[in-house]
């Protein structure tokens, strides 16, 4: 049959966690399919359309028109808004994910934070009585955090005296780069009121490795780093398809089969002009992280598994976490320079862990590292000055603009959920991914004490201007969806990433973490992943 | 289930390796210039010894011959912590050419050589079994080496280096180059078997420098042309600069125009100890990794000595040249003319050469083409590759990038060619970027074709005699070489008489 392919493993989804499956299975010689329901994307013409943006655009950081979406795999644009996802709930703001779709993942355009979770993080329940915990163990993922690390090529500090920080057996692929003017300075400020600002973890190059340059400070991250010094999902995949991994673009997965032993026998997917094709294999992965995973679950519902696929708990779905954050901004009585480095390079991880999180939820303070002469410009413009005193303003507020953000732990909650809208269809007539969404009140209790910490650090610099977030916002780190654990009955995967229900099908997706922590989830994606790649070796070829 | 098990896949960093043009043209019976992608070493694997020992300790000594003939560089498989086990392929158009462990394994290297067995090897390219090298191995240079230093490098080879006890891969070219007997031929032709002598009309440090460039580090074997044999152009084309496979090695005379004349004596010291000079030049290809594994090794003196000489190089000029190829060029800044001004979303197949500029090189050469302030980033202009008369190491540098490191600072410009992970362009971009860079920051007058891109890409133009394989021709070329071996030695029994 012309429309059928196959191979030993199926992948869906070419971002970092499909790809690094994809690379570790064809590495390990096995035939590897990949199939990725958005488009191919070159840097050069990212930058390029970045470049010829509107400034209101800019200045508004829009991340997702530079990426243009496509009507068989939509994903978020904001100018226009399109409405994908579809969420509401007392918090739905916080729920608009800036999700990419297409060959290397959202990667593309990320800040590069690449934490371990702390053990506490990871069994949150067992320490402090509250949330889930893993499947895993933090000394169970260490070494596959550690291989993560050298993959991505992570730079961070290697003093495992810092609070709070976890503890490595290895150090770090890379010595830390050093602070812009920003960074130097918030340090010095915040320590006089007993801040410990710290070097965030990057996959971002201090030095070259793996024959890429190291960073030179663009301060363009996101969107797009413009000489590939950052750490993109989509190197992983171009070295999966070298090792003989296949890519098949704009191939939408809605359809999967299972049989009699509730084993998955295929997935069907539609190209643009939805013809359907069939794709058999002897394991299948699915990885489209943290939403488009339980979206395609629940889509994928068959006769055997009428509540979708891999969802005899009913969990698919549940439990959507993210890090809520609040966003000050304010202009500061001295020049800070924010800008030089990378967009995200120190945080205040003080509160990070300690036995306050029975009650309410950890948190990481930082500084966006990003430029601000794009707001300061706009802004200037709108105060209706010209010549000189145009240029002092815009001067002015580029030197002492800056954003400071307070992120939270979220603890996982059944009643946050994802199911397929039913309103809204895209192109394709597949539906929209709808979520609901409420951070609770252990985030609550926690964001009024985060509001006097930003009141306090604002204080520290002289602050003109303050401006904070009323609502809560969206951080990107999708978590819960699909959620690990040990008992099949309340959550989807095992501590391999292995659904449950299909010995043959497994999740390689922030969704399995179940809880959050306070930092980005995307080194704790990846080594999880890894997790699965290790298990479908041990299958494949020792099992 | 069962736990699948880490031990497998212990996560070890991922090696930086190079693509790079092997700097030896791998030559054989009818010698054709072996020129492909091969990964160099890292890093030098060999401390370099401290002045004072080199002087008492010969094995200290041979140390620092080996770094400066840049032995570990070909005897050495990139990463490998088996120095000098050999086993490094060298891609040839004719197959691929590994080089012999040189450890003192008794079994499988040198260990069983007396000394003159290995002077024979290094410097008439014939190994204690009677069997002869490829020139890819450049005995024709080595050939003028002391019996002092053959001594001191045997030394350091039998006393200095561990033994690795373990084989490398059998070299299997396809007929004819398989014949190795007829480098015999090739020998009697082309090899000059006569030892160093001195120019007492010369200063001491003249005649160590003459020694250091045409014997132990081998210049002429990429900067001389070479005949159709493959042989190196002695005489008047010497140190004219050659084709290297996908890279140029430029004309290091002391012409004024073409050759090293405008550089200062400091310009062209802090080249050989960096590979950057702001205004003049940066080492890619296989000069940087002459200068990661070798040249920044070596003593100040010994610099010293090579620039020297370097200066009373007879000069040559390329015809019609009139500038030198660091002066072309200026800065420009076309940003403002571009940025901004263009829909979004055209596609990367119909940028022009200054958007792809503006895209992919402007982040770090900046929009004006004058790269940093600092120099880490280089000027476009003022640019040796950019100005010179040969497009090729402009367009290397695109494809393949540039990887070097000295003084302990790692220098690196990814590659655009394919399958690079940063952005991968197709030989037509190439080329129009290449235009745009020549145009805007260098030679106006050259241009490239995107065949030619291709050309570069697959490793630069095939030697003539490298397409000689194949029975039918192979043939006639073994009996062309027979006669000339029975001619030669013909004529040398006649002298004798």
């Amino acid at each position: 049959m012309a429309n059928e392919l196959s191979a030993d493993v199926v992948v869906v989804g070419t971002g970092i966690c499909g790809s690094f499956v994809a690379h570790e299975l064809a590495q390990a010689g096995l035939s590897v399919l990949m199939l990725e329901a958005g488009p191919r994307r070159e840097r050069a013409q990212l930058v390029e359309n970045w470049r010829n943006m509107p400034p209101a655009n800019k200045a508004a950081s829009d991340y997702a028109t530079l990426y243009p979406t496509v009507p068989w795999a939509l994903h978020p644009q904001y100018m226009p808004e399109n409405g994908y996802p579809q969420v509401d709930g007392p918090d739905a703001h916080a729920y608009r994910q800036g999700i990419l779709r297409g060959v290397g993942g959202t990667t593309w355009h990320w800040a590069a934070s690449s934490w371990r979770y702390l053990p506490s993080d990871i069994q949150l329940h067992a320490t402090y009585g509250v949330g889930r915990d893993w499947a895993v163990t933090y000394d169970e993922l260490e070494d596959y955090y550690y291989k993560a690390e050298v993959e991505m090529g992570v730079n961070g500090p290697n003093d495992t005296s810092l609070k709070y920080v976890a503890p490595r057996k290895q150090p770090f692929p890379m010595e830390p780069m050093p602070y812009g003017p920003a960074d130097r300075r918030f340090t010095e400020v915040v320590a006089t009121a007993g801040y410990a600002n710290t070097p965030v973890p990057q996959a971002r190059n201090s030095r070259p490795y793996d024959g890429r340059p190291q960073c030179c400070g663009n301060n363009n991250c996101m969107p797009i780093c413009p000489i590939g010094a950052m750490y993109h999902g989509v190197y992983h995949t171009l070295k999966a398809e070298k090792l003989g991994a296949r890519v098949i673009p704009n191939a939408v997965v809605y359809r999967i089969d299972t049989n009699a032993a509730n084993e998955v026998t295929a997935v069907h997917y539609y190209d643009p002009d939805k013809v359907s094709h069939k794709v058999t294999a002897k394991t299948f992965v699915i990885a489209g992280n943290g939403i488009e995973t339980p979206k395609l679950l629940l889509l994928a519902a068959n006769d055997r598994n009428p509540n979708g696929i891999a969802n005899s708990s009913d969990q698919v779905g549940r439990n959507m976490m993210d890090h809520p954050g609040i966003l000050m901004s304010f202009q500061a009585a001295e020049p800070i320079w924010t800008g030089g480095g990378s967009v995200q390079m120190s945080s205040i991880t003080n509160f990070r862990d300690g036995d306050f999180r029975r009650e309410y939820a950890a948190i990481q303070i930082g500084m966006n590292n990003t430029a601000q002469n794009l707001k300061a410009g706009v802004k200037a413009l709108q105060m209706g000055l010209v010549g000189k005193k145009l240029d002092e303003e815009i001067r002015r507020r580029a030197a002492c603009g800056m954003d400071i953000y307070v992120n939270h732990d979220v603890l996982a909650n059944p009643e946050n959920r994802l199911r397929l809208s039913t309103t809204r269809k895209d192109g394709l007539g597949i539906p929209f991914p709808h979520i609901t969404y409420d951070v609770g009140e252990y985030v609550r209790k926690s964001a009024v004490f985060s509001r006097q910490h930003l009141q306090k650090i604002a204080a520290l610099f002289g602050a003109t201007e303050i401006e904070t977030t009323p609502y809560f916002n969206p951080n990107n780190h999708i978590m819960g969806g699909t959620i690990g654990g040990a008992d099949p009955k309340n959550s989807v995967v095992d501590k391999w990433m292995r659904t449950h229900d299909h010995k043959n099908l497994f999740l390689a997706t922030g969704g399995a973490m179940a809880s959050a922590g306070t930092v980005n989830a995307t080194l704790s994606m990846a080594a999880l992943s890894l997790r699965a790649a290790a298990a479908i070796k041990q299958d494949m070829l020792h099992g | 289930m069962e736990s699948p098990s880490l031990s497998q896949d212990q996560p070890t960093p991922t090696p930086r390796r190079r693509r790079h043009l092997l700097r030896l043209a791998a030559c054989l019976a009818v010698a054709a210039a072996g020129v492909a992608s091969a990964f160099a070493q890292e890093k030098t694997p060999v401390a370099t010894p401290a002045a004072g020992q080199v002087q008492s300790d010969p094995v200290k000594r041979g140390q620092y011959l080996a770094i400066a003939a840049d032995c570990a560089a070909c005897h050495t498989v990139p990463g490998s912590a088996k120095l000098f086990a050999g086993g490094y392929a060298i891609d040839s158009p004719m197959g691929k050419i590994y080089s012999s462990n040189i450890t003192p394994s008794k079994q499988y290297g040198i260990g069983n050589y007396t000394e003159a067995e290995f002077a024979r090897a290094v410097r008439e390219g014939v190994n204690a079994h009677g069997t002869h090298l490829y020139p890819a191995m450049p005995y024709p240079s080595y050939a003028a080496m002391t019996d002092e230093d053959v001594a001191a490098l045997y030394a350091y080879f039998m006393q200095g280096v561990q033994p690795v006890d373990e084989a490398a891969p059998e070299t299997r070219l396809a007929f004819p180059f398989n014949v190795r007997a007829s480098m015999a031929g090739w020998n009697l032709l082309f090899l000059h078997n006569q030892r160093f002598a001195p120019d007492a009309s010369k200063s001491a440090e003249w005649n160590r420098g003459k020694y250091l460039v045409d014997t132990l580090a081998h210049c002429a074997e990429c900067h001389t042309p070479r005949n159709a044999m493959m042989a190196l152009e002695d005489g008047a084309a010497s140190y004219s600069g050659s084709q290297l496979g996908s890279w140029h090695a430029p004309n290091i005379t002391s012409d004024a125009v073409s050759g090293l004349g405008g550089w200062s004596d400091a310009e062209l010291a802090a080249y050989l100890k960096t590979g950057h000079v702001a205004g003049k030049a940066q080492a890619a290809g296989p000069m940087a990794e002459a200068v990661t594994n070798s040249l920044q090794h070596l003593t100040d003196a010994d610099v010293r000595a090579i620039v020297a000489y370097l200066r009373t190089i007879p000069a040559v000029r390329t015809p019609g040249q009139a500038a030198p190829s660091y002066a072309q060029g200026k800065a420009a800044d076309t940003d403002a003319d571009t940025i901004g001004l263009r829909p979004m979303q055209v596609n990367m197949a119909d940028m022009k050469g200054e958007e792809l500029y503006a895209n992919a090189c402007a982040s770090c050469h900046q929009s004006t083409g004058e790269g940093t302030r600092d120099g880490f980033y280089p000027s476009l202009a003022h640019n040796t590759a950019v100005g010179g008369a040969s497009v090729d190491n402009l367009v290397a540098a695109i494809l393949f990038g540039v990887d070097r490191e000295a003084g302990g600072k790692h220098v690196l410009m990814p590659g655009f060619g394919p399958g690079s992970e940063v952005q991968a362009l197709s030989d037509a971009q190439v080329a129009s970027l290449a235009n745009y860079v020549l145009q805007q920051f260098g030679n106006a007058a050259l241009s490239v074709t995107a065949a030619h891109v291709a050309e570069l890409r697959e490793g630069g133009p095939t030697p003539a005699l490298a397409k000689l394989a194949g029975p039918a021709v192979g043939i006639a070329v073994v009996i062309v070489l027979a006669l000339v071996v029975l001619l030669l030695a013909r004529r040398k029994r006649r002298a004798r008489h």
